[in-house]
This record gives C-alpha cells, structure tokens and sequence, in this order.
C-alpha cells in the first residue's frame, strides 16, 4: 500500500516524494534532521508504535505551515474528527484509486477538503450546540462556528453535495470550499486552546504507512518553505 | 413518752421541725395544764379536777358531749403590756372566757358535727386592762365523736413570746399543709395528664395508659384531699360523711401509692398483686363501715383498728420491695422503696401519736409523705424520659445504620445490574457485528473467491463484488455511529458512501431530503436492518433499472414526529411487481417487517417507486 501511495506521489509532475516511513520513530527522528522539510504529510492513524496523530502534531510543531492528510479506510468520524482537531486538513480512502491520492492532495491544497454527512454531524453536535446551551453568547462558540458555516453543516448532514448547497446558496463551490477550510482550520486551533489531544488508535486495520512529501518547490506559492 | 421520742427521732431523720414541747419561755409565761372540768356527755354532768391535755376520744371513748374547764391562775406583778394565751388545740367547738369576759369563740356550741375548730391553734389576744393579780380562765368545748376534739395545756405570757411560738406551730399546721395543697395539685393534675396523653398505641391487643401515672396521680390527689382537710374549718359535708370521705381518701391514697410502688418493681401483673389489689379494695370499703360504727355506735377503736390494717398492709408490703431494691433494682426502685419505707414509719408514728398515745396536740406527718412521692414521680418521669429519649436515639442510629446498609446493598445490586446490561449490551452489539460480517462482508468475499476460483468471471466483476463488501464494511461503521432513530443521518452517509458508484454509472442523483425528526422507536439494530433495506433498494437500481436519474426523497408524515415517508424513484426499465419474487424484494419485505416499517413497490417502464413509511 505504502509503495502505492509513495509511487502515485512519485509519478505526479507537482508533486516531489520526500520520504516514506514505517513507524512514528522514524518519522520523529526524519524530522529532526534540519535538512528535511516537508510542505505535506500523508499519515495514517494506527502506526505499529503510536498514532498518526502524534506525527502530524510533531510535524506541524516543526513546519508549522505543513498541510497534513490523514489516510483512513473508512473516514469514521471519531478518528477524522481527532485527526482535523489534531491539525490533518484532510484524509483520504484508501480504497481511492491510486492515481486519485496524488490529485486528492493538491486538491486539499487548493482547499477541496471533504467532509463526510457524518463528520458535519458530529461537528455541529459539538461546536453548534455549546451555543444552545448556553444563552450567554461565549467566547468560543459564536467565533467558532459562524451563522453561514453553520448553514453549510447542516446541510452536508443532510446528504447535500457542495454543487447542491452552492446552488441552494446561490454561490460559487470554491466559497463552501472554503468554509470548510476555514472549518478545519478553527476546530484545530480551537483543540489545541482546550489541549483536548487524544491519541485514537484504529484498530480494525494493521498499522501502515506514513509518508512525508514536500511539494515541488518551482511554481511560485507552492513552495511554501522547501528548505527553511 | 415513747412516741414523743419517737417523733424527736423522726424529726431528726427528715430534718423536718416538729412542733414539740421544747420551747424555751421565760419565766413570765406560765403552763397552764390543771383545770377543774364540768363534762356533760349525755345530759349527765360529771365535775373533776384534770390534768390537761383533754383528749375527748380517749376519755368519753366514743360519745358526744360538752365541756367547761375552768382554770384560775395567778400574777405575781400586774402587766403593762399585752399578754396572750396560745392553745395549741380545742373544740371542736369553743369558747374562751376570761374573768367573765368572752374573748374568743368558734363554732357551734349547741349543734355537732357540723365545721371543726380543732384543726388549727389558736391564740388569743388579752388586754392588759382585763388581768388581775389573781384571774379565772374558763374554757368550754363541744366535742363530736372520732374527731380529736379536747384542750391541750395552754401558754400564757407576754404577747411577742406567745405569739412566736404560736405562729411557728400555726405554720406547721397551716401554711405547710397548704404549700403540700398547691404541690400536689399540680403533681396530681400532671400525672393524671401524662396518664391520659401517653397512650402506647403499639401494644397488641388495644391502646393501652401505663397505669403507672393513673396511680402516682390518685395518690397525689386524695392525699391532698387529706391534707386540705387540715386547713378547711368548715368541710362541705357533715362530719359523719365528710370523715367517711376523708377515711376513703386515706385509703385510695394509700393504695394508689402501694399500686404505684408494685408498678414501679414491675410486679403489675403478679398474683399477687391481684391479691393486693382486692384487699386495698376491700380497705377502702372498710373504711366506710369502721366510719359509720365508730359514728353511729360510738366504737372508735374500730376507727384504730382499720387505720392499723392500713398500716399493717403497707409494712407488709416493705420487705418484698426492700428485697427487689437490694437485689438489682433500678435507681427508680430503690428510690421509691426508701419513700415508701418512709412513709410507713411516719404512718405508724402518727398512729401511734394521734391514735394510741395519749399525745393530744400533735399534728400528722404522713402528709409531708406525699410530698416526698411527688419529688419521687418527678425523679421516675425524668428517668422514663431520659430511657426513652436514649432508646429513640439508640433507634434512630439503629435505623440509621440499617438504611445505610440498605443502601450498599442496593448500591451492590444496582452496580451488578449495570454490568450485567452491560455485558448484554455488549453480547448484543458483538451478535450484531458477526452478523454482519457474515451477511455483507463475509459474503461478499467469498462470492470474490469463487468468481476468481472459477475462473469465469471478469475481473470487473471480481473487483465490483470486492467494492460491494467494501461498501458494505463502511457502511457498518457508519451503524455503528449512527444516532438512534436519524433517517435523516442514515441517508446522507448512505448518499456519502454510494454517490462514487451513481457516479461510475452515470445516474443523476436528485436529492429531496428534508428536515427529518428522529423516530425514536428505532433502535441501533433496527437503524441497521433500514441501512440494509435501503442499500438493497438502491443496488437494486444500480445493477438492474439502467436508469438515467434517480431521485431520494424524504418527507416527515404530517405532524413531524409522526414518523418519515422514503420514496425511491428510478426512470429505469421497471419490473413486475406481482410476478417477481426476486430474493432481493423479498428480503426487503422481511426486514420491513422486522422493523415495524411498510414497504411499498410499484413499478413500470420509467418510473418505479420504492416507498418506506416509518412511523
């Protein structure tokens, strides 16, 4: 699997294969090599000597503009949430077709990130309703989620595509796109103020592969920081 | 002789004063005892020289009659100041008479047995205008049978002495008994109200008084009735009745007081002292025949005799308490024995004194006797109060500890019920997920390995039946989290995990899903049995309409906790819905039934309609 990913990568002209790691060891200790710098991470959760988790936030610590993408089999929304929560922008099947990841990671980068009917659920279920609950207007609910964000939610918890909320709405995809970015973005931040950093290990799967990808450092914004 | 020292001996003991003839005068007063006596006792005169005290009932021995004594005295020195006479007793009816001046008179000197003015001492003031050197006292009495009528030695002398010694007796007497008149009242009246408030309402057969307090209150009261006798001159009855009264009184209280003690030893409900309980019964009705022989016949000793009987049965009764008290008995028994006991003794000292001996002026103690009771009840009420006061605190700990034992207990089997639904919950869940592992997944695979082991079919096909249990994995975790009862959560995962397949074939997709409220019937199983019937419908579509759109459409059935309507509608090629038994329909049908939901099919060329109705 790690091969295929790591070769999809590869294959793509945008995109430069940095490494390709087995453990969370190995990619603690390529990390702290001052020569290595990634613009990328593709993780998944259940490494055989810890969690995903732990490499996006040790990543994300050092580079901290680096974009991290979950692998998951099933996209179940304990483990996506505590992955968006842990800093990842994204994650992606494993049963995608391999030339898919490529795509799927400059997408992410583009700001396509998905999120699933069930993930929107469990978002608004815990964001959304601090709010209901409490009458006060807090300091962390009305800047977390906003009115339009909210909207965007429950309607993905519905079934709707971003095309049908985008034409519900009368806007372009790109601006759910983007709500759903700024989505992410928040619910990490907002993780990190609560230090609510829960190490979730997946164990319906053997554990497998991470890997480390900076993205080709020629066209102009992308090469965000190849060689800090 | 001897009951004057035995009441010097008692007096010592109680630390009580008795009006004795100890008193020390000067010289001045003079002791008058002799007299010349004219006694008329029926309507024959007898004249004698006596010395006094005059005890009538002793001398006539039971008949009525009057007296006049004359006592002439003399003055060595005329005085400048007042004099008085102090006589400690006389009557019951009087007059006072002094050089043929009537100084003082009480009652009536022609008719008997009506008041008696013998119950108090009496002084009397005299002028010193109206003494000579050489003076003659007279005294007449009228006296009625059983009834201490006479006259006791006199004192006379300078009115500040006499009159000292006359008003310490005058309080004994007097003030004393009415001081033991108020204390029992208020006892008396308290016991009777403890004996009527304190019902024990748990005995077995019917609300029961603890007789206890009945007894300790009659005491109280006829025992006062006793003493108010001594400061009532004039008693409501005549004195043939009023004395059979009194006598009734001394009985009850006597026996009030005895049944108060066996209640207090606990003996309430011996033989014995059912016994008891006749003869004091049998007492009290005695002391109405020895009453009227003593007045009608003029038989006093009969008086004697029942008043020994009475004492008699109280000293019998001594030892047995004394035993009890000295071997374990409780500080209420023992404390009530010593009262008893001394009250026996005080009881036959004035019989003796007031009965036998020839002792005229001195008062009854056994009074004061019911005074000692009184503190005693106090002291057993405290201590009863105080038992239950620490016995309802010993219960309520008691209880205390027994409801927090409860409580572990409960705590306990609440605790092993818990895991026990848990462990249910668990079997359940485990039961569930092998379920479907086998139906989907397992199934899936194997269908793969034999497509592959065969040989014949493509690897398209191989790779759809693979998809197909991936799939059906994703949407068992989906199960998994599903929120109870959601439809509207249950679509849109199902339209997340199957829209890359719509898509690979090309099926328009038209999404009518609105604003579903949970059904709250549907439980996890059930969630996953409405999964599968919705999967199944839409590969149905998928592998066999070729339609170009299929529309999902989800509505709340009127109200929006009425339940949810789903209607699949394909434009695909349609079937025959009468004549296919297709295994796919059929399963449908079985795992509508199985959640309670109606399934509805109808199909033709363009337009086939899967509806579900949940409510």
């Amino acid at each position: 699997m790690r091969e295929i990913f790591s070769a999809s990568v590869a294959r793509c002209p945008e995109l430069t294969l940095a490494a390709s790691l087995g453990t969370v060891a190995e990619a603690r200790a390529w990390l702290d090599d001052d020569d290595n710098a990634i613009d990328a991470l593709l993780t998944d959760l259940g490494l055989p000597d810890g969690s995903g988790l732990e490499v996006i936030r040790y990543a994300i610590h050092l580079h901290p503009r680096c974009e991290a993408i979950v692998i998951s089999w099933f996209g179940d929304e304990s483990n996506v949430l505590a992955s968006i929560e842990a800093g990842a922008l994204g994650y992606l099947h494993k049963d995608s077709a391999p030339d898919d990841i490529a795509r799927s990671i400059l997408d992410m980068r583009d700001g396509a990130s998905p999120i699933s009917p069930m993930i929107a659920r469990k978002v608004l279920a815990k964001y959304a309703s601090t709010v209901m609950r409490k009458p006060q207007p807090s300091v962390l609910a009305p800047t977390l989620l906003s009115a339009r964000e909210q909207e965007v939610l429950a309607l993905i918890a519905r079934g709707f595509s971003y095309a049908e909320i985008a034409a519900l709405q009368a806007v372009t995809v790109h601006t759910i796109q983007s709500h759903i970015k700024n989505l992410y973005a928040k619910l990490c931040v907002h993780s990190k103020s609560e230090a609510v950093f829960e190490a979730t290990r997946l164990g319906l799967i053997a554990p497998f592969v991470w890997a480390a990808l900076p993205i080709d450092a020629a066209p102009g914004e992308r090469s965000l920081r190849a060689n800090d | 002789m001897l009951a004057a020292y035995f009441s010097r001996a008692l007096s010592l003991c109680l630390g009580l004063l008795l009006a004795s003839s100890a008193l020390h005068l000067r010289a001045q007063t003079l002791e008058l005892s002799q007299a010349q006596a004219w006694v008329t006792v029926l309507g024959q005169t007898t004249q004698q020289a006596v010395s006094l005290p005059y005890h009538w009932d002793q001398r006539q021995n039971g008949r009525p009659g009057e007296a006049s004594f004359e006592i002439p005295f003399v003055l060595p020195v005329l005085p400048s100041a007042s004099y008085g006479l102090y006589i400690p007793r006389l009557g019951n009816a009087y007059e006072v008479w002094l050089n043929g001046v009537l100084l003082q008179h009480n009652g009536d000197m022609q008719q008997g047995n009506g008041a008696d003015y013998a119950k108090s001492p009496r002084y009397v003031e005299i002028q010193p205008g109206s003494l000579h050197r050489s003076n003659l006292l007279r005294i007449r009495i009228r006296a009625d049978i059983g009834r201490r009528g006479g006259l006791a030695p006199m004192t006379l002398g300078p009115a500040e002495e006499v009159h000292a010694v006359y008003l310490k007796n005058y309080r004994w007497r007097s003030t004393g008994s009415f001081a033991i008149t108020i204390t029992g009242l208020v006892v008396g009246l308290m016991a009777l109200a403890l004996w009527a408030s304190q019902v024990d309402t748990l005995a077995p057969d019917k609300p029961r008084r603890d007789p206890l307090y009945l007894h300790a209150g009659l005491a109280q009261l006829f025992g006062l009735l006793v003493v108010v006798d001594v400061i009532l001159d004039n008693p409501p009855l005549s004195w043939l009745w009023w004395g059979i009264v009194l006598r009734m009184a001394v009985a009850i209280w006597m026996a009030s007081t005895l049944l108060f003690c066996m209640e207090i030893a606990g003996w309430s409900r011996r033989p014995a002292v059912s016994w008891l309980r006749c003869w004091l019964g049998l007492l009290a009705a005695g002391s109405v025949v020895a009453g009227l022989v003593a007045s009608l016949f003029g038989h006093t000793w009969v008086l004697t005799l029942w008043y020994s009987a009475l004492a008699v049965t109280v000293l019998a009764t001594l030892p047995a308490l004394i035993w009890k008290a000295t071997h374990g008995g409780s500080g209420s028994q023992k404390l009530v024995t010593a009262v008893l006991l001394l009250n026996g003794l005080l009881g036959l000292r004035d019989l003796i004194v007031v009965r036998i001996s020839s002792v005229y002026a001195e008062n009854t103690l056994l009074r004061y006797g019911s005074l000692l009771f009184a503190l005693t009840l106090g002291y057993v009420v405290t201590a009863r109060f105080r038992a239950a006061l620490l016995h309802a605190r010993d219960f309520t700990a008691n209880l205390a500890r027994q409801v927090a034992s409860k409580e572990d207990e409960l705590a306990q089997t609440y605790q092993r019920f818990e895991l026990l639904a848990r462990e249910q919950e668990r079997t359940a869940e485990r039961t569930r997920i092998l379920r479907d592992m086998h139906d989907g997944v397992g199934s899936h695979i194997s269908t793969a390995i034999r497509q592959l082991e065969a040989g014949r079919s493509s690897s398209a096909q191989v790779v759809q039946t693979l998809r197909d249990s991936l799939d059906q994995l994703k949407l068992s975790v989906d199960a998994m989290n599903l929120p109870e009862g959601d439809i509207g959560a249950l679509l849109a995962s199902m339209r997340y995990r199957l829209e890359p397949r719509f898509a690979a074939l090309d099926v328009r997709l038209i999404w009518e899903v609105e604003e579903l409220a949970p059904v709250p019937r549907l439980d996890g199983a059930a969630m996953r049995q409405m999964q599968l019937l919705l999967f199944e419908a839409l590969s149905n579509v998928l592998q066999h309409a070729r339609a170009h759109s299929l529309r999902i459409r989800a509505q709340p059935m009127g109200s929006p906790s009425a339940g949810v309507r789903l209607q699949i509608i394909d434009d695909g090629v349609g079937f025959d819905v009468d004549t296919t038994s297709k295994k796919g329909l059929r399963s449908m049908t079985d795992r509508a039934v199985a959640i309670g939901a109606i399934l509805r099919c109808s199909s033709q060329p363009g337009r086939t309609v899967i509806e579900i109705s949940v409510s």
